[in-house]
């Protein structure tokens, strides 16, 4: 996967599961969109399912400094390296 | 100190309307709001009563997502009619989230949908899966006092937050313990209620207890008959009711509609068995009511009886209500058109008696054709009264034993 597609399916969940649209990809989630840390656990729960993968315990634990929506796309940009998933191009 | 208590907000959703003008046209019209169990996957098709008190209109909600993430079916009952009520009262945000307002509301066990939901992941998968699959918001969705903290993170509201379970007096001990509150100092209102969701776990479990009327599947409006001697058990419902309380100088001061007083509330156990209902229990509840009304049984003209139209429960509270208030006061059971909507029964029925009180008249028992022998011994009514009621006693008891009274009393 690109980074492309990850900031692709991010916007899809933020779209499908939290009703958000074009959000702004460096907002705080929090201040903008109410986001709060029951739809962080859902936001991980997307991520697992697109990438097919489980999440460890200590990785999402490492979640719970993410502000915006490029931080979550460097976060799963991370994850999909250390499993050989991502390509650069 | 003893504050007095006055309703400046009420609303509900119930099988035969939402809001006062749908459902006084329902009390005053004779329609029953009781209609065909809706077939689902799970257990309608083996349950032998096939009746429901039903909400089939729409609700239109307007609630945002992060909102609506922590709510199940129970839930949006719950905050519709909460909404409603704040609108009422016209109380400020301000008042709203000062800590000065709290939230007395319930349900028997949450919400059984999302419950179901999350028993089909557990057994339908192995762990590793159903762990996986059980969402973050699911408890939140189905605890016990959903509905109570779904509205206080709804509006806001910082006050303190009361969540009885107690089945068929939950919402009866809402209204109860919000007076309480009021009266005695802790809050200066009170948003009181409790709402159920359509659910037939609950009407399997009657049903096994053979408390459910089987008789009229195929004429549902004819059931329930409370004090009927053709009566053959009670038929479960769905709904939400709820009510605002206020400290009556605040209220006054701050130029609200003042719609009703609660002037008295009283709760207590049977202490033994938990389902047989116990003539001692509710006599005694009744006559607590009175005493902390500080009036006697003449000074009540209304009296809204629990009356699921159970063989027993019916008779045992007809002599309860002739052994504390003689024959005089009219004896009504209007769980005849809503069918038994379990949590949210108290806070209708107390809503319904403040319409008669505010429209001056008294809805007939429905579907009591020809009284039970053995409850013929209170005034019941049968066709509807055109006359003033100045103060009402709403009765319920639960399994587990609890009994509850409320007394109610037109403003003036």
């Amino acid at each position: 996967m690109t980074r492309q597609e990850i900031e692709r399916e991010v916007k899809d969940v933020f779209q499908r599961e939290f009703e958000i649209e074009n959000p702004d990809m460096d907002a705080d989630l929090r201040e903008t969109y109410e986001f709060d840390s029951i739809d962080a656990i859902e936001l991980l729960l997307a991520i697992e399912t697109f990438l097919g993968t489980e999440i460890t315990q200590e990785e999402k634990k490492q979640a719970i400094h993410i502000r915006t929506i490029t931080q979550i796309c460097d976060y799963i940009e991370k994850i999909a390296k250390k499993r050989n998933l991502f390509s650069p191009a | 100190m003893e504050r007095r208590v006055v309703i400046t907000g009420s609303s509900a959703i119930t099988p035969i309307g939402h809001g006062k003008d749908q459902i006084v046209k329902s009390l005053q019209n004779g329609i029953s709001g009781i209609k065909t169990l809706r077939e689902e996957e799970f257990l309608s098709r083996y349950i032998h009563s096939k009746v429901y008190g039903t909400v089939d209109y729409p609700v239109e909600y307007d609630f945002k997502r992060n909102h609506r993430k922590t709510m199940g079916p129970v839930a949006y009952y719950a905050c519709q009619v909460a909404k409603e009520v704040l609108e009422q009262s016209g109380l400020t945000e301000e008042f709203i989230t000062s800590g000065r307002l709290g939230v007395a509301f319930g349900s028997i066990h949450g919400s059984p949908t999302v419950q179901r939901n999350i028993y089909r992941i557990f057994f339908g998968a192995d762990d590793k899966i159903a762990v996986k699959e059980i969402g973050a918001v699911d408890y939140l969705k189905s605890m016990v006092h959903t509905t109570a903290v779904n509205i206080t993170k709804m509006f806001g509201i910082t006050g303190r937050v009361i969540s009885s379970g107690t089945a068929c007096t939950t919402s009866s001990q809402s209204i109860g313990y919000g007076y309480e509150s009021v009266k005695f100092g802790m809050q200066d209102a009170m948003l009181c209620g409790g709402a159920d969701e359509y659910d037939t776990t609950t009407v399997a479990v009657f049903d096994n207890l053979l408390a459910c009327s089987t008789a009229f599947n195929a004429e549902p409006n004819k059931t329930p008959r409370p004090f009927d001697k053709d009566r053959d058990g009670l038929v479960v419902g769905e709904g939400a009711g709820a009510v605002m309380l206020e400290e009556y100088e605040f209220a006054k001061k701050r130029g609200a509609n003042i719609l009703g007083e609660v002037i008295g509330f009283a709760c207590n156990n049977n202490g033994g068995d938990m389902i047989l209902p116990n003539l001692t229990g509710i006599t005694n509840t009744l006559k607590l009511g009175l005493e902390n009304a500080r009036i006697n049984p003449q000074g009540v003209d209304l009296i809204s009886a629990h009356a699921t139209a159970t063989k027993m429960g019916d008779i045992i509270e007809a002599q309860a209500i002739n052994a504390v208030f003689g024959s005089t006061p009219h004896v009504i059971g209007l769980k005849s058109y809503t069918g038994h909507t379990m949590a949210a029964c108290g806070a209708i029925e107390t809503i319904m008696a403040l319409y008669m009180m505010q429209d001056d008249f008294i809805a007939p028992t429905l579907n009591l054709e020809e009284v039970d022998e053995r409850c013929a011994m209170i005034r019941h009514v049968q066709k509807v009264l055109q006359q003033p009621v100045k103060t009402a006693a709403i009765q319920n008891f639960a399994f587990g034993g609890v009994n509850t009274i409320l007394i109610i009393r037109k403003f003036s």
